[in-house]
């Protein structure tokens, strides 16, 4: 991918919020998929967002090196560190293979064009409309809160118990990648 | 633990929480899903698989095509 979203750079240094998330909307599977030898030891998606919000903290200091991504790698090595510094935190074991680790953190230095992609798009829509009530209910709870409420307390709104909200948000997903599957598309392939 | 009372936390219902974007703040440190803490190591595994697909779902279907994870870091942006 030849793209480079220090595009954005300037925006989000001048303190857009919405510059951020368009560059992190983009950002987001490399920085996710830079910290997966780390999935047993630490929590990914806490790091990943601790390490995007110090980023964002960050950008308007930070300098190009005339390399695209910079962003990107800047984040990516916040990530790292910060993944390696909470698994010592943990006093786990050695994480992994040194180079792997290092191959996840040069793979930032590309990034997938997650967006846009209407045809994937239009047809993850399509089957979220031919979802039964309740895990359509559940995944739209879980869109609508922002990853900003906890899933007890969603469960509380609906009604239901935690247990049952999870139950039908696992169902969502299920049913989500099956259609799509009979729609020719292997959404998890797709991602690898 | 887990803040479910007392229903039973079967590996399932862990890794379902975890691969959600929802994650506690706690302004002295990094904080982890206490769900995540509960989770067999290989429940880990499947949990971040799990949040990849998720996340392009969420992005999928939002109108700006953001996942959970950037209306999260957007949230603790502004302050929410």
């Amino acid at each position: 991918m030849s793209a480079d979203l220090d595009v954005h750079l300037a925006a989000i240094s001048a303190g857009d919020a919405q510059a951020f998330g368009a560059w992190l909307a983009l950002a987001e599977p490399s920085l996710r998929r830079g910290l997966r030898s780390f999935a047993r030891q630490v929590d990914v998606e806490s790091v990943l967002q601790e390490a995007a919000l110090r980023t964002w903290q960050v950008a308007p200091r930070f300098e190009r090196d005339g390399r695209p991504n910079g962003l990107l790698r800047l984040a990516q090595r916040i990530g790292w560190n910060l993944a390696v510094s909470e698994t010592r935190r943990l006093k786990r074991h050695p994480v992994t293979d040194p180079e792997l680790l290092e191959a996840g953190v040069d793979e930032s230095q590309r990034y997938e064009q997650a967006l846009p992609d209407p045809f994937l798009r239009e047809a993850i829509a399509t089957c979220h409309e031919k979802l039964p009530p309740k895990p359509r209910e559940a995944l739209a709870a879980r869109l609508g809160s922002g990853g900003a409420v906890a899933d007890a307390a969603l469960a509380e709104r609906l009604g239901v118990r935690k247990n049952t909200l999870l139950q039908n948000l696992s169902r969502a997903r299920k049913l989500l990648v099956e259609c799509l599957r009979l729609a020719g598309i292997d959404l998890e392939a797709e991602l690898g | 633990m887990s803040d479910l009372g007392n229903e039973p936390r079967d590996e399932e219902a862990l890794i379902e929480e975890v691969a959600g974007a929802y994650r506690p703040r706690d302004p002295r440190q990094l904080a982890f899903l206490p769900a995540w803490h509960d989770l067999s190591p290989a429940g880990r595994e499947v949990a971040y698989a799990r949040s990849v697909t998720q996340r392009r779902i969420e992005a999928a279907l939002d109108p700006q095509g953001y996942s959970g994870t950037v209306r999260a870091v957007l949230g603790r942006i502004a302050g929410r």
